[in-house]
């Protein structure tokens, strides 16, 4: 009778025509995927060693017209300058590939950080896109908030106005910073998830 | 570097120039932008189509109102003549734009967003101009945003244009106007529901479709890049839709764009609801057979379960008092059974389809989330009782005064027989129901009675063999004073049901209800004596039914104001506080369909119980399986996310999750693994063993990510 039961039961789940199941790495809530990078030093950096502290991942692409919006203004740099004071970890991740628009040798690179004021605590060279497929990052600058138990807790745009203007940054609303802020105080972030605005990613087709 | 410095050249084209020395058209390396008025006098009396217009380089693409992973719709702000108003732009149906793992929805070559000009009364007739303010991005693998102020001179008149249209400006608008997308004719549906990882989109427009795409109007509701299946269906189709992996909570609507071959494109906004499973053309003749097979098994199996049980001691009763009559009359009781179960049967899946049809989602067992016919079942069912057990005679109210027993259980009563068994019957779920039921409802009405006609004769089987067989009939003994024995002993199975329903209202409705209910007992129990005491008088008779009505009366108008009247500490979250303290309370979680993910997203097995009060198999298997001790360590062990969804009462979540498993009641036990979205669903009678059996095949215990 058991088996039966069983029997009747399969043909019943057989006959569903479930959807073909795909599972998102990377979701606001649930634990970051860890991964491992090449910074523009040529050391390795390993996500899951930063445990309890605040990471933040910045898409980066110097081409892109979004980008330089944050990067000619300063904004990008006064944010990484703050928050690196405050603990946070800063990867700013290039996942441009080889021959696309935002594709920097690490030389290039770090010349470039000097040349911007720029002050991330890290640029993680992806030009495989690993680390932009497993975050499922679709445009620069695309922001990613990680809390110290390795959640996370901001996945989206950078700020409320979707535009490559400089002019649109005073006075918009700041999404990593209002993140950081709530979550150091204890308080859940307000706005977890935004559409992130700007390029695409130029991933190796 | 070519690109970059390509970039670093950006022209902001004409930006600055004073408004009234700016051209109707714009040039950039890539594109041609260009306003389109094919009238160039405006009119309060005419409609002004006009349109913006985009001529793309090769490999070149402007985006849609939802771009998609990346990208901005153009935008345009207007100076207009006063007394002059633009309605917004107005965006043709889009293409997917693959740029490797990311899809954006835009357009490539060209495209014209056609939009309406109004001119008012009072507008000063004369030459004037139409000045728009103009931002886009325009991409290839590279984006360029660009703005240019562009002009249009045009002359406002008072009455009707007294030129001539530009043939060339009115077919490149009326072509794009052509691919606006248009709301779904009347009579067509959209209807979409949510399952594991997304959504199941099904569109009826009345003919087969093969060919569709979807384009949702919001940006975080669908995982863009994401195949979307088509399934055509006789009438339409089924999309299958991958959802965004944020999306924290099920939009209330689906609302967006479907592109239909033959380019017709249409603004759908869909409605939650069940999805058929099977795709029509899949339904063969052998797997109705199959279905059907099942369900007159389940049917069979129906008569052994605890609801049926009551009503079908009736039954046997009267089988062992007609035992005297003929052959041909018995076969007869039979027959007006099986038509009695039939009709019900019939008309509660019409019912079920028809209230679906008009937009609810209901699912088996519907009528007990309804506190009136839980109110009305419970009565009668303590008036059979007080009937059986003495207190009047029923036959004598009934059909009137008669010689013997088995003479007085007239065609009306072999019919109502087969009526109240199908009524109790349907909490019950018998095993092999419960996917022939859901496989059913999610097939055209056709389908779905010919498998319950299967079931309803599976029901009625066994009695109606019993009829066929005078010789099984000739050993059960002689009617006599045995009888009344037996009948006062059916009463208890009756009280019993009674108890069982008065804790169903009790769970689901709270106390004041089931004040109510006990109060109407009253009433039934002095309505009773009035039918003992004074048997065969019309008076006893009138005031009787006068005592019905009052009942039946209070069991409409109770339910309204009991449950209605108390939310505070008599609400129907009464029934749910006491439940959420009883024994489960510490294991047991409330299901949610985000609980289920983020159960998964730590790694965690997740085993959902959907249960319901008033079904007596799920009751029965949570005491003898889910709850027992080495069963509950088990789940421990496995460190299971344990989720309950209770159906007690109207919960359209919980409809829409069992029909996405292809069910349409309870029970249904769904065990899900990391990592997989298709749960394993355990039979629908449970043992220890059968748990502990699905437990043990688990991949090795998830106990990682949930510190």
């Amino acid at each position: 009778m058991k088996t039966l039961v069983r029997l009747f039961g399969g043909a019943a789940l057989a006959a569903m025509l479930l959807p073909a199941p795909g599972f998102a790495q990377a979701r606001v809530g649930a634990p970051a995927p860890d991964f491992s990078a090449t910074d523009s030093h040529g050391r390795t950096e390993t996500l899951s060693h930063f445990r309890g502290k605040y990471v933040v991942l910045e898409w980066h692409n110097r081409g892109c017209p979004y980008t330089r919006k944050h990067y000619i203004s300063g904004n990008m740099q006064a944010l990484q300058r703050e928050w690196t004071a405050k603990g946070v970890v800063w990867f700013t991740v290039i996942s441009s590939a080889r021959g696309e628009q935002g594709y920097v040798t690490p030389s290039e690179e770090n010349a470039y950080l000097v040349k911007m004021h720029a002050d991330p605590t890290a640029v993680l060279m992806d030009p495989e896109g690993k680390v932009g497929r497993l975050y499922d990052a679709k445009t620069t600058p695309q922001m990613i908030v990680i809390d110290p138990s390795g959640k996370m807790i901001y996945d989206g745009a950078i700020d409320n106005r979707p535009t490559p203007d400089v002019e649109d940054i005073k006075g918009a609303d700041n999404y990593v910073s209002d993140a950081l802020t709530e979550a150091m105080e204890g308080k859940a972030v307000a706005t977890p998830y935004t559409r992130p605005y700007g390029c695409s990613v130029k991933y190796a087709e | 570097m070519r690109r970059i410095a390509f970039i670093l050249g950006i022209i902001h084209l004409l930006a600055g120039s004073p408004p009234g020395r700016a051209a109707s058209s714009a040039d950039t390396a890539n594109l041609r932008v260009q306003l389109v008025f094919p009238q160039a006098q405006l009119s309060p009396v005419a409609k002004n189509e006009a349109g913006l217009y985009f001529k793309l380089q090769p490999g070149w693409h402007v985006y849609w109102q939802n771009a998609g992973d990346s990208g901005e719709p153009p935008q345009i702000q207007w100076t207009l003549p006063k007394g002059v108003t633009a309605g917004p732009l107005e965006f043709p149906a889009p293409q997917r734009l693959p740029l490797g793992p990311l899809m954006d929805f835009g357009y490539e070559n060209e495209v014209l967003f056609p939009f309406s000009v109004q001119v008012a009364k009072t507008a000063k007739p004369g030459p004037a101009v139409v000045h728009a303010k103009m931002k886009w991005l325009v991409c290839k693998d590279v984006c360029i945003p660009g703005k240019a102020d562009l002009d249009e001179n045009v002359q406002i008149v008072a009455g009707a244009p007294a030129t001539g249209v530009n043939q060339a400006d009115q077919a490149l608008v009326n072509r794009f106007i052509a691919q606006l997308p248009v709301p779904l004719p009347a009579g067509d549906t959209a209807v979409f529901q949510p399952a594991a990882t997304g959504f199941r989109l099904a569109v009826d427009t009345g003919e087969r479709e093969t060919q569709a795409e979807f384009f949702p109007d919001d940006q975080d509701v669908l995982d863009n890049p994401a195949p979307q299946k088509v399934t055509p269906t006789a009438k339409g189709l089924i999309l299958d839709l991958k959802k965004d992996a944020n999306l924290m909570a099920t939009p209330a609507r689906l609302n967006g764009v479907l592109e239909l071959a033959g380019g017709r494109n249409y603004q759908v906004a869909a409605t939650p609801g069940a999805v058929t499973v099977v795709a029509t053309h899949r339904t063969t003749a052998g797997a109705i057979a199959r279905i059907a097979g099942l369900a007159f098994v389940g049917g069979l199996l129906l008569n052994l379960m605890p609801c049926v049980f009551p009503v079908l001691f009736l039954k046997g009763l009267a089988l062992v008092q007609s035992g005297a009559e003929a052959r041909h009359k018995l076969r007869a009781h039979g027959f007006v059974y099986t038509i009695g179960i039939l009709v019900s049967f019939w008309a509660l899946v019409g019912a079920l389809l028809g209230l679906r049809a008009a937009g609810a989602t209901l699912g088996w067992g519907f009528q007990f989330q309804s506190p009136v016919f839980l109110f009305l079942l419970d009565g009668l069912f303590f008036f059979l009782g007080l009937a059986l057990a003495g207190q009047f005679e029923i036959g004598l109210t009934l059909t009137g005064a008669g010689q013997s027993l088995a003479s007085r259980q007239g065609y009306a009563g072999s019919f109502f027989t087969g009526v109240l068994a199908v009524v109790v019957a349907t909490p019950c779920t018998a095993p092999f129901m419960g996917a022939a039921i859901g496989y059913a409802l999610a097939q055209s009405a056709g389908i779905a009675f010919a498998v319950f006609t299967a079931l309803a004769l599976g029901l009625a089987a066994p009695y109606v063999a019993l009829t066929l067989q005078p010789s099984w009939t000739r050993v059960l003994p002689k009617p006599g004073a045995w009888m009344e024995v037996l009948k006062q002993a059916a009463s208890l199975f009756m009280f019993g049901t009674v108890v069982w329903l008065t804790w169903v209202v009790a769970q689901a409705y709270g106390a004041a209800l089931v004040a109510a209910v006990l109060s109407s007992f009253l009433l039934l129990a002095i309505a009773g004596w009035f039918l003992g005491r004074w048997p065969g008088k019309g008076w006893a008779k009138a005031v009787a039914a006068a005592f019905l009505l009052v009942v039946a009366a209070v069991g409409f108008a109770a339910p309204n104001y009991l449950v209605i009247l108390l939310p505070g500490n008599l609400s129907p979250e009464d029934g749910r506080l006491l439940e959420q303290t009883a024994r489960r309370s510490t294991a047991w979680q409330p299901w949610s369909a985000d609980a289920v993910q983020r159960g998964l997203a730590s790694s965690r097995p997740v085993f959902v119980d959907f249960t319901a009060s008033w079904c007596l198999t799920c009751q029965v298997n949570e005491r003898v399986a889910l709850d027992k001790p080495d069963v509950m360590s088990a789940f421990g062990e496995h460190n299971v996310v344990l989720l309950k969804a209770d159906w007690t009462r109207q919960d359209s979540a919980i409809t829409q999750a069992l029909a996405a498993l292809g069910r349409s009641g309870v029970p249904v036990y769904a065990l899900y693994t990391p990592g997989s979205n298709a749960p394993e669903l355990l039979p629908q009678v449970l043992t220890p063993g059968i748990v502990m059996d699905a437990l043990a095949k688990l991949p090795t215990a998830g106990t990682e990510g949930t510190r």
